[in-house]
């Protein structure tokens, strides 16, 4: 009996220790100039080429593809990659590009115009939710094997960054439609994937690709990707050291990130504020009044919500494109300047004079210090709050059209095609009850199709026009931090939350 | 005792289609728009309805639940809807993460539990003062603030151990010891707490019986009778607060798995289920329902094999 005893103790130690045989995390790193361990927020849906999505899930696509051209860090220019020129018909309807000769993808498979053609295609007619932006094209065709002609339905002057994003990625045709595609990408791009050490939505392990092209622009031998839904454990990775960059989940943590040595580099991504979709009072005719929305405006104190909500990093906007835009214009900031009197005005003048309701969706997503604070400043107003949880289906919800106004925050593009095309376009994902205005789609027009001169002067007006009629209300513009440790420098890419995975490199 | 393992194995399969067929219904009662969530707030509505479409979203309850189940009884539980990976392969590259953590849990419990538990019923004084402090203790510090509380003290402030991340075995028993000890001990308070106060009340009880005074009369050494006799006969209720716990622990492990952020099933289920990742929360209700009814077998199977009285036929 004595015998059977211990042996069932060693048993279950030895059975402790084999449960632990399998494939894990890997979290220790090696603080060498050729490994890197970066933290993310989130994990790759996918990574086959035809659904992968961007922003969080850029430094995966980069590690393992190419694009036909990369995006330069400003945001807004495009570098030569696997296309090496490129250039419009006068109409801007057909771009020809010329492919690197001599590139294979990491299952030998060579890279030429055909698979390009390809791919742009799957894109077009996958799922990715970047998607919309290769809309308008019509066609992709090989002239030869280094010659991709490329035809669109209409002018679209956001089509060559979006080539560097996720619809320019290049896939190894011998990979398309496999059964492990979505885990196990083949690409020709600086590193590839090690499945067998990745722990999938956890930790993805790359090492460097040895047939890759441009080996000079490889900094790294291995690179690993730690994945961190809670922030308190991303911030527990951080001060142990166990990661060498990382984006941060919330900004609450980076005081103790700063303390532990990390040196954070911010930009001003995205505006927060509340979206005003139905302009036509479709759901609530009272949205549909300008003088509502304007109220809308006005009733909000911009700064007590970059305070109180934004933890003061940001900064305060009134307009919805970013400061380097030919539409920006500082003095449009001040238009709806907190004054709660100014907004009663303005809903007496609308015939709302004893006050309106409105509803809101709220989310766990959203912060929670925003909603005590909003109801309080518009109720000051006169406007009743009616607040609607949607647990995690606000955005569906929203799509729906179920909510005419919201709460939100959203990326504000570099290329202001690319942010007309997501927030103002009739077609737009983010107006969701598809509003049109005539005054707006005669300077989309000139703005699509015009030269630079004419682009540039239908862009402010444009900007000057949505804040008047009080499209948005927006408050502030959050920063998004990128943090890196003492051995790792930075250069951010100007309107993603990810750096070009290229532009982190070790310190010299 | 072969009819008695095949009642409870049948047993166990309708047990086990009751709880798919309730996760299922749950699971799209809540669901929403899952297509809109895998694609998130970029994605145009044409392109969801598409990615609906594409994961037979578009089809009636029922018949995705009938397809679910006619792929399932033949082994295979589908891809999930948020990485591609077929659910098997994420269950199984994560089961063996959770139930080292839950396995050495299991026994830092046991161990405990009985050496403290035994300790205190017999010597009492400080010994059972000290085993009393430890169930108050176990009992109100909640599961997340005393894993939170380890990572600050052992792994930040004193570096002995990683806050973060699973090593394995293989590739380092070193690091995986510095990656699981924290976590299974995180793992183990409420246990401890709870398991010694059911072995210290088990021991006093089987104390007060006769045969207890029997043995002692005939000079056998009171340690012998203890250990031999009086542990025996008390050890019936313990395992079966240990089986408790063993359930107790799998749900113990989705926090102390997120606050350590270990590649497990705790972490994996608690994404799928903010998801809506359905195919993968139904594969890991299957995982844990076999694990589950598994270890009760073994549990009852043990407490026969300690006890005769229960001993089953």
């Amino acid at each position: 009996m004595r015998f059977t005893k211990a042996g069932l103790a060693v048993t279950l130690t030895a059975g402790l220790a084999l449960t632990g045989c399998a494939s894990g995390s890997g979290s220790s790193t090696s603080q060498t100039s050729k490994t890197i361990t970066l933290g993310n927020i989130l994990a790759p849906t996918t990574f086959e080429a035809r659904n992968m999505n961007w922003g969080n899930q850029s430094v995966y696509a980069q590690a393992v593809y190419d694009g036909l051209l990369k995006p330069a860090p400003n945001g807004k220019d495009v570098q030569p990659s696997l296309a090496t020129k490129w250039e419009y018909n006068t109409d801007k309807t057909v771009l020809t590009m010329t492919l690197r000769d001599g590139v294979v993808f990491s299952d030998g498979t060579p890279f030429t115009a055909e698979v390009a053609a390809q791919n742009l295609l799957r894109f077009r007619d996958g799922t990715s939710p970047q998607k919309s932006k290769v809309a308008d094209l019509a066609e992709a065709k090989a002239k030869d094997k280094t010659t991709l002609e490329i035809t669109l339905k209409r002018a679209n002057p956001a089509f060559l960054i979006n080539l560097a994003q996720a619809a320019g990625l290049q896939e190894s045709p011998a990979a398309f439609g496999k059964a492990d595609a979505q885990t196990n990408p083949v690409g020709s791009g600086p590193y590839t994937l090690n499945t067998s050490q990745t722990v999938v939505g956890t930790s993805y392990k790359f090492e460097k690709n040895p047939k890759y092209w441009d080996a000079n622009s490889v900094k790294y031998d291995t690179l690993t990707v730690n994945v961190y839904t809670d922030a308190t454990s991303e911030l527990n990775a951080l001060r142990g050291k166990q990661l060498d960059a990382a984006a941060v989940a919330d900004n609450s943590i980076l005081p103790q990130v700063e303390a532990a040595g990390f040196r954070s580099s911010g930009q001003n991504l995205n505006f927060a504020g509340l979206l005003l979709f139905d302009r036509a009072g479709k759901s609530n005719p009272a949205l549909g009044n300008v003088k509502v929305r304007q109220a809308i405006n006005y009733a909000v104190d911009a700064a007590a919500m970059l305070k109180v909500v934004g933890l003061g990093r940001g900064e305060a906007t009134g307009q919805v494109f970013r400061p380097e835009s030919p539409a920006y214009e500082a003095t449009l900031n001040s238009t709806y300047k907190f004054d709660p009197d100014k907004a009663r005005k303005l809903l007496a003048d609308a015939g709302y004079a004893s006050g309106l309701e409105l509803t809101l969706p709220t989310s766990p997503g959203f912060p929670k210090a925003l909603w005590p604070l909003l109801q309080q400043q518009l109720g000051d107003v006169g406007i009743k709050v009616k607040y609607v949880d949607t647990g995690t289906n606000t955005i569906a919800d929203l799509q729906a059209q179920k909510y005419g106004l919201s709460y939100f925050t959203l990326q504000r593009d570099v290329n202001d095609w690319q942010l007309i095309s997501t927030m103002i376009a009739p077609n737009a994902t983010w107006n969701t009850f598809k509003y049109q205005d005539p005054n707006v789609d005669a300077l989309l027009a000139t703005i699509r199709t015009g030269n630079d001169a004419d682009s540039a002067a239908a862009l402010k007006k444009l900007n000057e026009y949505i804040v008047d009629q009080a499209w948005f209300a927006p408050w502030y513009s959050p920063t998004n931090y990128f943090v890196t440790n003492a051995g790792t420098s930075v250069e951010l890419n100007q309107g993603n939350v990810w750096p070009n995975l290229w532009n982190i490199a070790p310190k010299a | 005792m072969l009819t008695f393992i095949g009642r409870r194995l049948l047993t166990g399969v309708a047990l086990l289609a009751a709880i798919t067929t309730f996760g299922f219904t749950l699971l799209y009662l809540g669901g929403g728009d899952i297509a809109r969530k895998i694609l998130g707030e970029n994605a145009d509505q044409q392109t969801v309805a598409l990615k609906a479409q594409e994961l037979g979203l578009d089809r009636p309850v029922l018949v995705q639940y009938g397809d679910w189940i006619s792929h399932a009884v033949r082994g295979d539980l589908g891809t999930s809807w948020f990485s591609g990976q077929p659910v098997l392969d994420a269950i199984s590259s994560r089961l063996s993460v959770t139930l080292s953590l839950v396995t050495g849990a299991i026994i830092l419990i046991a161990v405990i539990s009985v050496v403290l538990g035994v300790l205190a019923a017999t010597k009492r004084g400080w010994v059972d003062r000290f085993a009393q402090l430890l169930a108050i203790v176990g009992h109100a510090i909640p599961g997340f603030l005393f894993a939170v509380g380890l990572v600050l003290v052992f792994a930040l402030t004193l570096g002995w151990f990683d806050p973060t991340g699973y090593v394995p075995f293989l590739t380092s028993p070193t690091g995986w010891a510095k990656t699981v000890t924290l976590p299974v001990i995180a793992l183990a308070l409420g246990g401890i707490a709870s398991v010694t106060q059911q072995v210290r009340g088990s021991v006093i009880d089987a104390l007060r019986n006769d045969y207890v005074r029997t043995l002692r009369s005939r000079g056998i050494p009171a340690r012998r009778v203890v250990l031999k006799h009086v542990l025996r006969n008390a050890a019936g209720p313990a395992l079966a607060v240990l089986a408790v716990y063993f359930v107790g622990l799998l749900g113990g492990a989705v926090i102390v798995e997120q606050v350590f952020a270990i590649p497990g099933l705790g972490q994996v289920a608690v994404q799928a289920t903010t998801q809506g990742d359905i195919p993968l929360v139904m594969g890991l209700l299957v995982a844990t329902g076999i694990l589950v009814i598994i270890f009760n077998l073994l549990v009852d199977l043990a407490q026969g094999w300690l006890n005769p009285k229960v001993r089953l036929s």
